[in-house]
């Protein structure tokens, strides 16, 4: 299925580039339609076999690996990110499935912490970060980059977990009453395993924001040696090299995938045992 | 010693309100340990609240409950009685064995033990080929058994059941009684049950408390000397549809004006699904 609307987007892409106005489209005076021009939409085979040319001239490496490494190094940041995120989200779940003055009080703050603009916020961290020192520990430019992730990853867990943690059937918890169970078994017992549907989709939101937090955390900071930076680099040289650019987005998005991909393995493993849905 | 003793217990909802419900009024019952007693009447006559008082789910507005000679909530904290809901309850995502084993987890036994109280738990309920297998993958009665030997792992000398056949056909209903007696006498279990139900009260109990609604409260007690063997034969027999007749006629005195139609049906017939 995968296959076939990855066939049916280049399909749609070659398509536009046949019938599309090379110069784009105006519409009373306004640009609306994309240019369908050579270095606004390279061809996807362009693109593709660019990949196998080297990064520059006088270069021998092809640009896959450069860009392969480039999604290696975000990746692994990624990944501290969405682990950070997904702790806190956690933490905060459980915190305002405690105690409901928490909830109310927290809430509101988690959903304008997600408005304020990362960009913005991006150079901030960093810079707190840099004047952060304990003790021995020096904080790395990359954690910074990995905390921008967070920020962004924590809040579907948050609210996703809270969701699940507090939709526990009441017959459940009367069970779990009648048996004298203390809060922290009946979370442990019940509520995390029963709230483990709601989760998994907050997680799958949560891997992909985490991408995007560092990605924007290295464009805005100007961390290099991860996939965004390539795609600025790359993106000022389109008019000479227009697929290069291209090069970089398509193993970005593959690098989202990826990670769903990894939350996705985790829920095949927790919901094995689970009826499907539709036995429900 | 009483397996339970309820004293002048009287339970109002939403008290000092102008929604205030006097959900049940002056109820006195004592019940002896290894009599299987139910509760029977319409819908709103709080047979259901009766019940969540002896399991300390919810406390009473006036009077006293004594589980075990102990106040209802020490006895709830000791784990001295076991409940079965209408819904199993079962948790989806554990195994049968570890249903089972829920309860004596909570009580912190140690694994090996755990596990082979499950298995004799799931011989006692006749289900010990399915101990492996998840409850989605079980029939709606055998969910119940598993949720019988779940009430039951502790070994709690006292069972408390909702309506647990309600939800089930009238055929692994009839299935289903039979088993419970089989187990509560091998067990020597005192069982308090709630149901809609006139002829499974009867099969059942050793005594029926009939009650009634609004406000809620005692207005029969029938004893049922139908011997301690009972079998498929016991519910042909007269002294059995005697008892039934005894039973509803008891119900009948009761005023129903104010009840929903349906619900005065239910009184007539078991409610199913």
């Amino acid at each position: 299925m995968f296959l076939l609307a990855l066939v049916l987007v280049t399909a749609i892409w070659e398509l536009y580039k046949l019938v599309g106005p090379p110069d784009g489209g105006t519409v009373f005076g306004w640009t609306i339609l994309p240019r369908a021009n050579d270095i606004a939409m390279p061809h996807v085979w362009e693109m593709l076999s660019r990949y196998a040319d080297p990064e520059r001239r006088g270069s021998s490496t092809p640009i896959a690996v450069i860009v392969l490494q480039g999604a290696w190094f975000t990746f692994r940041i990624a990944i501290v990110g969405f682990a950070i995120g997904t702790l806190l989200g956690l933490g905060l779940a459980v915190l305002m499935a405690r105690f409901k003055v928490v909830e109310r009080g927290l809430l509101p703050y988690l959903v304008i912490s997600q408005t304020v603009p990362l960009i913005a916020l991006a150079p901030l961290v960093v810079s707190w970060g840099g004047r952060l020192s304990l003790g021995a520990f020096e904080w790395p430019r990359w954690l910074s980059a990995a905390v921008m992730g967070a920020f962004l990853a924590f809040f579907p867990v948050a609210v996703g977990t809270l969701k699940g943690l507090t939709s526990t059937p009441p017959a459940s918890l009367e069970l779990m009453a009648s048996y004298a169970a203390s809060w922290r078994q009946t979370l442990f017992k019940l509520r995390f395993p029963a709230a483990v549907p709601f989760m998994i989709p907050a997680l799958k939101l949560a891997a992909t924001a985490s991408v995007i937090g560092v990605i924007v955390a290295e464009l805005s900071t100007g961390l290099a040696g991860g996939v965004g930076r390539l795609i600025i680099e790359y993106a000022r040289q389109a008019t000479g090299d227009p697929s290069k650019v291209f090069t970089a987005v398509i193993v970005t998005a593959l690098l989202g995938l990826v990670m769903v991909g990894l939350v996705g393995l985790a829920d095949v493993t927790l919901m094995r045992n689970r009826p499907r849905e539709a036995a429900e | 010693m009483n397996a339970v003793e309820v004293r002048g217990v009287s339970k109002v909802f939403n008290a000092g309100r102008p929604n205030a419900v006097e959900a049940l009024v002056g109820i006195d019952l004592t019940i002896e340990p290894g009599e299987f007693v139910s509760l029977i009447g319409p819908s709103g006559c709080g047979k259901s609240t009766q019940l969540r008082l002896i399991a300390n789910l919810t406390e009473p507005t006036s009077g006293e409950v004594l589980v075990n000679g102990k106040p209802a909530r020490a006895a709830r904290l000791d784990q001295d009685y076991g409940m079965a809901f209408q819904q199993a309850g079962l948790f989806d995502w554990r195994s049968v064995t570890k249903n089972v084993e829920l309860p004596l987890e909570l009580k912190g036994w140690d694994r090996a033990r755990r596990r082979q109280r499950a298995l004799e738990m799931l011989e006692l309920v006749k289900l010990s080929e399915f101990a492996d297998h998840f409850p989605w993958q079980l029939s709606g009665g055998m969910q119940q058994r598993v949720a019988i030997a779940r009430a039951l792992a502790a070994h709690p000398p006292l069972l408390l059941m909702d309506e647990p056949f309600g939800a089930l056909d009238e055929m692994t209903r009839e299935h289903m009684q039979v088993e419970l007696l089989r187990i509560c006498g091998q067990t020597s279990t005192t069982v308090v049950f709630v149901t809609h139900s006139i002829p499974e009260a009867v099969y059942l109990s050793t005594r029926v408390v009939v009650m009634s609604p609004r406000p809620g409260r005692i207005t029969d007690v029938i004893d049922v000397d139908l011997g301690t063997h009972r079998d498929v034969e016991t519910r042909e027999a007269d002294a059995f549809f005697k008892k039934v007749t005894e039973v509803r006629e008891a119900l009948r005195g009761i005023d129903t004006t104010g009840i929903e139609p349906d619900i005065e049906q239910a009184l007539e017939e078991p409610v199913e699904g």
